[in-house]
């Protein structure tokens, strides 16, 4: 009985003394505040914040005199809770989803060959410019729908990009990863957009395909602070977004649509109709 | 000479601790995803179970086994792991804080892989003297390594396979280890028992 | 019969050459089309800069375009007449590039006086202003600025130039033909590489399935101390490195050239050309090239100006034989596919192959089955099949290990892929991550 208790506790204290004497010779400094941080990272290490993962950003955050970039898919829950463990104001980052500006699927776009080759955008671009006739259209490959780490891309049947309002965390990977530049950056509430990315002339746009924008001037007629027309392509002014959809009804070849009303066709998205609070989307 | 070989080849191919006693399976399928870690975790698993073997071996037939006090084994044995495993984890932090970052959790769960106190115990059990303790302890150790290393190559190479969604990661990770146990067991028979 | 083992490479592969349907064809001129086309980009390195305007009037053989840089080369006028257009034209790259549009006058005046010269009396530095003066780049295909090639650093000394006749393409002839047509004017080009390099060995490389040329060229070279070497009939046994190893033994060390080993490969079309360019002073302007294939009517070896349009070629061949479905310029394995038929002929077109429906195999593409048949192919010993996953994970890292940069894009793989994977493909998309990563660091 004796001797249980002893030569247990014989070895627990030289291990003790063992660890003590390491934990001072090998000691490192490790910010509580760094590994609070990183639990509140949603955790995909996708690199919107600019840091290497979410490490890097707990890291900068802590290490840095002040917060130098948000983290968009935590958005403003998560940058609030941030900036209350640094001990600092609340920062709210204006929510921003990303928009892939084309309806130009198989059906309504023409093509300039047949490609055979990689089943990925960025490889078919190389190959003369892109296998479609329209010069800034969707390629409909599948290489932003592969890019998101949200899953918030899908490709219709007729090979169009669409993105989830609902699914989309403003990362901008998608955007990256588009050698067309279709995609673009846009306000969560802002719900009309011009779904045309092409600056050629409007005879040439109609025939490679049949819902470009012909720079005909009507949404611009129709509401004038909502539409500007830059360089033969119509584009929705974001800071009037909430007069933009009247305009919708008026364009001759449909290439302006309201996601609040319908996503694209082929889509299988169904959360238009329903006004999306930053809470509602998912984290 | 001959004898301590044997036991040697024994612990390392034969009766290899994961893939024949499936000891070890816990950082085997965790730290296996690509071959740099997995090296790293061997070689922490390597010092700790050699230096674990000594001091437990020491622990039996100095303390233990005089005292009459051998229903105390796997206590003493898990409290020397246990320090063992900690000094361990405070070494690499202060080395390498990137390989700490990348073991994460599985470094402390070295502690409760029950290869490292099969490993003593088993020791124990064969009565083996304190230098076949060790080359025991030691082939053991290179046996887990080089499992972990295989099987860490595997997975690199499947990762590049597109395998169908419902077998993707640990599924398919179980049926690549099940395979190469498979494997491993055409080294039965090259020494008995 | 001595049956010697014929040198070659290891991996490679032998599709059917084809070359039956033009190798016995002489090479015919063809007449001066309505409009030439001479896009300021022909060559490696940066573009020629246009320095003629619309409505001026060039002689054959004037610059028309400045060359820019060191690896860079002029561009000239392929025969006299009017300059109508200089704009963005539709390129073999598949974008319009800038290019100079010439209206033919009929004269075909040379420009005078012509810079003719004595190589004996010409030294080395003076030899190669004038190849670049003349625009030589490289006509096997590569376009390289000859007189950069062969200008190597002080501290890569070359002592061996091997002269490429093997045109281990199918279906082009070109080479071939010249050999058998001109071979004078090949030795003299390589006296004069001779003078420029300073080598102590000179070996000619011709593939086996061209006996009539090897035959004519040993008889020629009968006397001095060029060899030529009969090679086995391999693809790709005409690329660089393949070559320099079956021929020397030498092998080109991963990431590096041919200077390297102390070798300078040239193509008989461009030795052919540095003969013209320093004895004659002609530049650049003509070339011959290959149109063949089953879509065409009759297959030809046809001697062209740079700057004609595929169609005029097409025109001259008897027209299309049926509905095109791939125009392919270059060779079938390397060779660029083009849009349309207006587009011109340069420096590097070395064949025009069309080919209908029936000839394209159209199947989808299948998962990679690991049968390993890229990997025994690959000339350069690289994994094809890793790679390409690596690529399309976009783990451009691990690619660049495997050292994807090594690729000389030869198209084994993508040839012997049972399951039709682009391999080729993938093998560029991660090339160029590879320097796009490189460019940011």
């Amino acid at each position: 009985m004796i001797a249980s208790i002893l030569s247990l506790g014989a070895i627990g204290f030289l291990a003790a003394l063992t660890l003590g004497f390491a934990a001072r010779k090998f000691a490192v400094e490790v910010d509580p505040r760094e590994l609070a941080i990183l639990e509140l990272l949603p955790g995909a290490n996708c690199g919107a914040c600019g840091y290497p993962g979410c490490s890097g950003y707990a890291k900068m955050v802590v290490n840095g005199d002040k917060i130098a970039a948000t983290c968009p898919p935590g958005g403003s829950a998560v940058m609030d809770k941030i900036a209350n463990i640094m001990g600092l104001a609340p920062i709210t980052a204006e929510p921003k989803v990303a928009v892939v500006m084309c309806q130009g699927d198989n059906l309504k776009a023409k093509d300039k060959y047949k490609y055979l080759g990689l089943t990925d955008c960025r490889a078919a671009q190389k190959v003369a410019d892109g296998p479609k006739q329209c010069p800034g259209g969707c390629l409909g490959l599948g290489t932003c729908e592969r890019v998101c780490p949200f899953g918030a891309i899908e490709m219709t049947p007729d090979n169009l990009a669409v993105i989830s309002r609902k699914k989309c965390t403003g990362c901008g990977k998608c955007v990256a990863s588009c050698p067309r530049a279709v995609i673009r950056m846009a306000p969560l509430d802002a719900t009309t957009h011009v779904l045309c990315n092409s600056h050629d002339k409007g005879a040439l746009v109609r025939k490679y395909c049949e819902v470009g924008c012909i720079a005909c001037q009507i949404c611009k007629k129709q509401v004038p602070g909502a539409y500007e027309i830059e360089n033969l392509l119509a584009t929705v002014v974001y800071e009037n977004h909430q007069d933009a959809p009247a305009a919708v009804e008026k364009c001759p070849t449909r290439c302006i649509r309201d996601f609040m009303v319908s996503y694209p066709d082929g889509s299988s998205f169904a959360e238009a109709t329903v006004p999306l609070k930053k809470e509602d989307r998912a984290a | 000479m001959a004898e301590l070989l044997l036991i040697l080849v024994s612990a390392i191919f034969v009766n290899n601790f994961v893939l024949a006693r499936f000891l070890g399976i816990c950082p085997f399928l965790g730290v296996s995803k690509k071959v740099e870690t997995a090296l790293g975790m061997g070689m922490a698993v390597t010092f700790v179970m050699t230096v674990a073997t000594v001091v437990t071996w020491f622990i039996q037939y100095f303390v233990l086994i005089p005292f009459g006090i051998e229903y105390l084994q796997t206590i003493a044995f898990i409290l020397v792991i246990a320090s063992l495993v900690q000094l361990v984890e405070m070494v690499i932090q202060k080395t390498s804080p990137v390989l700490y970052q990348s073991l994460g959790i599985f470094l402390p769960l070295i502690t409760t892989n029950c290869a490292v106190l099969g490993l003593a115990v088993l020791n124990i059990q064969k009565e083996y003297s304190f230098l076949e303790g060790v080359i025991f302890a030691l082939g053991a150790a290179i046996g887990f390594t080089l499992a972990m290393i295989l099987f860490a190559g595997l997975r690199e190479r499947v990762d590049l396979c597109p395998v169908p969604k419902s077998f993707r990661g640990t599924a398919i990770a179980l049926v690549t280890a099940g395979l190469l146990s498979l494997a491993f067991m055409g080294f039965a028979g090259l020494v008995k028992g | 019969m001595a049956m010697t083992k014929l040198k070659t490479f290891p991996g490679g592969l032998h599709p059917a050459d084809n070359k039956q349907w033009t190798a016995s064809r002489s090479i015919e001129f063809v007449p001066l089309p309505d409009e030439l086309i001479i896009p300021l980009s022909q060559h490696i390195g940066a573009p020629a800069e246009v320095c003629v305007e619309v409505g001026a009037l060039v002689k054959k053989g004037e610059i028309i375009g400045k060359a820019k840089g060191f690896v860079s080369v002029p561009v000239h006028a392929s025969t006299s007449g009017e300059v109508v257009a200089v704009e963005p034209r539709l390129h073999p790259s598949g974008r319009p590039l800038l290019s100079v549009v010439i209206k033919p006058d009929g004269e075909d005046d040379w420009i005078d006086p012509l810079p003719q010269g004595d190589p004996d009396k010409l030294s080395a530095d003076e030899l190669k202003d004038r190849l670049r003066d003349a625009g030589i780049v490289g006509m096997g295909g590569a376009t390289f600025p000859a007189h950069v090639k062969l200008s190597p650093p002080e501290e890569k000394p070359i002592d061996t130039l091997i002269i490429n006749g093997v045109e281990c393409e199918p279906y082009l002839t070109a080479d071939h033909r010249l050999m058998l047509e001109e071979p004078e004017r090949i030795l003299q080009g390589v006296a004069i590489l001779r003078k420029i390099l300073t080598v102590d060995n000179i070996y000619i490389g011709i593939e086996v399935n061209k006996p009539d040329a090897i035959a004519l060229m040993t008889e020629k070279c009968a006397g001095t101390d060029v060899k030529v070497v009969p090679l086995e009939v391999k693809y790709p046994q005409g690329a660089e490195k393949q070559l320099i190893l079956a021929i020397t033994g030498r092998e080109v060390p991963s990431g590096g050239l041919p200077m390297e080993v102390g070798v300078v490969v040239q193509n008989v079309g461009t030795t052919a050309a540095v003969a013209d360019a320093v004895i004659n002073g002609y530049p650049l302007i003509e070339r011959v090239c290959t149109v063949t294939g089953s879509g065409i009517s009759e297959q030809k070896n046809l001697r062209i100006r740079v700057g004609t349009p595929l169609q005029h070629l097409v025109d001259f061949c008897g027209g299309l034989n049926g509905d095109p479905a791939k125009l392919i310029m270059g060779g079938p394995m390397m060779g660029m596919t083009q849009l349309s038929l207006d587009v011109p002929a340069t420096r590097g077109t070395s064949g025009l192959l069309i080919f209908g429906e029936d000839d394209i195999p159209l199947v989808e593409q299948g998962p990679c089955i690991r049968c390993a048949r890229c990997v025994k192919t690959c000339p350069a010993h690289l994994l094809p099949t890793t790679i390409a996953a690596y690529a399309r994970l976009e783990m451009i890292d691990e690619a660049e290990e495997y050292c994807a940069m090594d690729c000389i894009e030869c198209g084994c793989c993508s040839y012997s892929c049972p399951s039709f994977i682009p391999l080729v493909q993938s093998l560029r998309h991660a090339k160029a991550a590879i320097l796009e990563k490189r460019r940011k660091i």
